[in-house]
């Protein structure tokens, strides 16, 4: 696999490059779904605040997770 | 020893409605007929409690909130269920199979990721983009694209003009359409978009405003 190479480079860790980046991307959107779940619970406040709240979290976490967990194995 | 008063009982005391009051809630859809459950998904709520929002005055009361009906969530819902089951269709094709098996994991599992960030950014905009009427104004919440904040309010005294539509076989199937308010506010026109019931929207509209132009005439402030 490792063989393939573009200007030098092998292509898997460009693709790792890649699929990081998207990652990363990823996870900074997450933080701007709890930021946006902050911000309409302060607008609005119409019941299962709790409950979006812990699930804009448990994204957040899970994208930060999955990051990791990628750097490990790829 | 005889009773000198004897005190009448409650459900005595407890004044009958005329018939024109029972005609207005039953428009307004205030009668205890059908005990609607409650529910803070619901589309429709009146008289909602526990509701709050930034700008509430601590005497202002919410009459009604409203949402988008729940069938305008259909379409993502759909093609929610149906990105969910890409992942196992694509096993039959063998599409990514030049790629190392932990790339496939990864694109795997971030697919589903992606899934679940659609449908909840979905089902955040349709959450929070609501319309309140409160016995004071009405206030328009819109947020776009968890990106966007937009907030417009009217009072009730301002609304000069209160129109309705509906049309189509789904929107008259789920009893669902438009409700279109002109003021003399800074913004001139508000759009209830798809909220159920316009009907009664209207006309608790119309009747919150005859309510505000009583109290003007009678000099009270609220």
């Amino acid at each position: 696999m490792g063989e393939i190479s573009f200007i030098g480079i092998p292509v898997w860790e460009i693709a790792k490059f890649f699929v990081l980046f998207g990652l990363l991307i990823y996870v900074v959107f997450s933080f701007v779904i709890v930021r946006q779940v902050k911000l309409m619970i302060d607008t609005l406040q119409v019941g299962y605040e709790g409950l979006i709240r812990f699930f804009s979290y448990v994204h957040l976490l899970f994208s930060i997770s999955f990051f990791v967990f990628a750097i490990i194995i790829l | 020893m005889p009773d000198i008063f004897i005190s009448q009982k409650k459900e005595e005391i407890k004044k009958e409605e005329s018939p024109v009051q029972k005609e207005v809630k039953e428009m307004l859809g205030e009668t205890n007929t059908k005990k609607e459950k409650k529910s803070y998904i619901a589309s429709y709520l009146r008289r909602p409690k526990g509701i709050k929002f930034e700008t509430k005055d601590s005497q202002e009361k919410i009459e009604l909130l409203l949402r988008m009906h729940p069938i305008t969530n259909l379409k993502w819902i759909l093609i929610t269920v149906l990105m969910f089951f890409v992942p196992a269709l694509l096993k039959q094709f063998p599409i990514l199979d030049f790629l190392p098996k932990n790339y496939q994991l990864v694109i795997s599992v971030g697919w589903y990721l992606v899934i679940f960030s659609y449908a909840l950014e979905n089902f955040l905009t349709w959450y929070f983009n609501v319309y309140i009427i409160t016995d004071e104004r009405i206030i328009d919440v819109d947020f776009y694209n968890l990106i966007y904040k937009d907030v417009s309010e009217a009072e009730i005294e301002k609304i000069q003009d209160i129109s309705y539509r509906m049309g189509g076989v789904i929107r008259t199937l789920f009893n669902f359409g438009d409700v279109f308010i002109q003021t003399a506010a800074e913004k001139p026109n508000f759009e209830f978009l798809a909220v159920p019931r316009p009907d009664k929207v209207a006309k608790l509209l119309q009747e919150l405003k005859v309510q505000e132009k009583q109290e003007e005439l009678e000099g009270r402030v609220r």
